[in-house]
């Protein structure tokens, strides 16, 4: 399954979380600082969520 | 007297229509959640400042919200698997808590799957209210839709999975069963309700992506209750007259949607999530007595012998040195899978065990991460690769090192990294670049964790998975099973086996 971190394609299996794309994307360290995790439409998202074909999430400064 | 009493009941029963009559605006309340997994008790999330979740406190914060106007207390799915207080007890713990709660419907999430199906259909016997399930085929234990009246509104519930399910736990969970699409299955029973309801709800754990294209695709629907993502929807997403709301995970939120409905229409609506603190005394009390019945029996569970270890396991030296425990770990990785070999991380074996009696949480301590197995194509080229990066960082004990199964290796700490493989056997033969393997390891690893690229390279290049002849077969990837941790796993393989003594083989053999 294809999905996008910070826009960039990343291969995880089905079943595959969202902690799975940061780890190997090698963001999951900077989630614990200031940054989170969203969806394209600018949603919070949790670690253990579940991803979906094409899905793009974004690691960033959280926005409070 | 007779005559009264009849009259009295019949002039009530007018009382009750004259809503409708006069197409007068009626509240209703709609409370949620979802992705649960078993976090009952509050925790601190990664980078959070404070605690957050704590079932009680959502309890009595739904309580208090009841008493406001008609509610439903409704959950989108994955009620369990993830915390022991859920685990452990194969989710009877959950099914309490949710009848105390006073849920009114839940639709099955993915995990409810996975400790198999006779175990669901006990869990949904227990549940005081219906478990909704309308694009599972073959599991009769399940509703595809219910109606219900709440301040004289009539609404239709339709539960829906992801179709992944088969995909994302172990094949035996779901044999036998088969999941149809949301959207066609969806469209099938607006076509049966929308002349007998006057609002439409469907539960669903597809995600919020996929929500969103059910809004899109299936005119008609009022609202998605969602699960699945894991999503803070803040306020209602409006998909042209669809709402759709998700309240977070674990607990940490509780979905609040008040409806104004006016000859069965939605006409006015608000929506916001009530973010769950704990507050000392705010707790519900009967929710609060389940947590801590099951709460005493964890305890209890982790410390029931499991069996008996004939020798020290050393979880110590794992990040510079084959260790015992490294290879029993790996064994039970290997064997589970089908595996040609494994190759998990000694950073994820946190302590030793010592010889003699060995109980679960024995087991929990020293692997303490929400792992499970996954077994991927490498061919021998990139299990070099891999080992080369295993061994990249011995000099530091840093976490990579590696714990092997099915496979022998020699290699030099003084050589330069990248350099210091130097001989590889895989079952009493010398690795073939060019060939196949199948190698087992964890999540962690599969995904590219602790630097191991090479797996995460086979995962480029996995397409078009699908569950054939109880596997999961993709172009590299030939197992996943995320509905057991791999702690479990190997309480498990102990329990069977009851006494166990692993040996340091000469699998590693560093070369001075």
């Amino acid at each position: 399954m294809k999905v996008y971190v910070n826009d960039i394609s990343v291969d995880v299996l089905p079943g595959m979380a969202v902690k799975h794309i940061l780890i190997h994307a090698g963001l999951l360290k900077e989630i614990e600082g200031l940054k989170k995790v969203y969806d394209e439409w600018g949603n919070e998202l949790g670690l253990d969520g579940g991803l979906s074909e094409g899905m793009k999430i974004y690691v960033k400064n959280c926005r409070t | 007297m007779k005559r009264l009493k009849i009259f009295c009941f019949c002039f009530f029963l007018l009382l009750l229509t004259i809503p409708f009559a006069h197409g007068e605006q009626i509240e209703i309340r709609i409370l949620h959640v979802n992705d649960f997994h078993g976090f009952v008790e509050p925790y601190k999330p990664l980078g959070s400042e404070g605690l957050l979740g704590g079932i009680a406190y959502l309890g009595a914060k739904a309580n208090e919200l009841r008493k406001e106007k008609p509610s439903l207390l409704l959950s989108a799915g994955d009620m369990i698997q993830g915390d022991n207080w859920a685990n452990l007890f194969q989710a009877e713990s959950v099914i309490e808590l949710m009848n105390v709660m006073r849920f009114d419907a839940m639709v099955l999430g993915n995990h409810e799957f996975d400790f198999g199906q006779e175990i669901l259909k006990k869990r949904i016997s227990e549940a005081r209210f219906p478990v909704l399930g309308a694009n599972v085929e073959g599991l009769d234990y399940l509703k595809p839709y219910i109606i219900r009246e709440l301040n004289g509104i009539r609404l239709a519930l339709i539960g829906i999975v992801t179709e992944d399910v088969p995909a994302s736990t172990h094949p035996r969970n779901v044999a036998g069963l088969k999941f149809t699409s949301p959207v066609e299955t969806v469209g099938k029973y607006m076509r049966e309700l929308k002349n007998k309801t006057d609002v439409i709800i469907v539960l669903s754990h597809i995600g919020y992506p996929a929500d969103r294209v059910l809004a899109e695709k299936v005119k008609g629907i009022d609202v998605i209750v969602g699960g699945h993502s894991h999503t803070k929807i803040t306020k209602p997403v409006s998909i042209g007259k669809t709402l759709i709301v998700q309240a977070w995970e674990h607990g940490k939120a509780l979905g609040v949607l008040d409806l104004m409905v006016k000859d069965g229409k939605i006409i006015k609506f608000e929506g916001h999530l009530e973010e769950i603190k704990p507050e000392k005394g705010k707790e519900d009390k009967a929710a609060l007595a389940i947590v801590n019945k099951y709460k005493e029996r964890v305890d209890a569970v982790l410390n029931v012998r499991i069996g008996e270890a004939e020798v020290d396991l050393d979880g110590e030296n794992v990040r510079r040195r084959e260790t015992n425990l490294g290879n029993f770990i790996a064994d039970i990785i290997r064997s589970s899978s089908g595996a040609d070999v494994a190759m998990i991380n000694g950073g994820g074996i946190r302590v030793s065990i010592r010889k003699g009696e060995v109980r679960a949480k024995d087991i929990y301590s020293a692997l303490p991460f929400d792992n499970y197995i996954v077994a991927i194509k490498l061919t021998g080229k990139q299990i070099k690769e891999a080992l080369e990066h295993g061994v990249s960082g011995v000099e530091n004990e840093e976490g990579r090192f590696p714990q092997v199964s099915g496979l022998t290796f020699k290699y030099s700490p003084s050589e330069k990294r990248g350099s210091r493989i130097k001989e590889i056997f895989i079952a009493g033969k010398p690795i073939d670049p060019d060939r196949e393997y199948i190698v087992a390891t964890n999540d962690f690893m599969a995904v590219g964790g602790d630097g191991y690229k090479a797996f995460g390279e086979a995962m480029k290049s996995s397409r078009d998975f699908s569950v054939m002849g109880g596997m999961m077969k993709g172009e590299k990837v030939v197992y996943s099973d995320s509905s057991k941790w791999l702690r479990d796993v190997v309480v498990e393989y102990i329990k069977e086996k009851k006494r166990i003594a692993p040996k340091v083989e000469g699998r590693i053999i560093e070369i001075r």
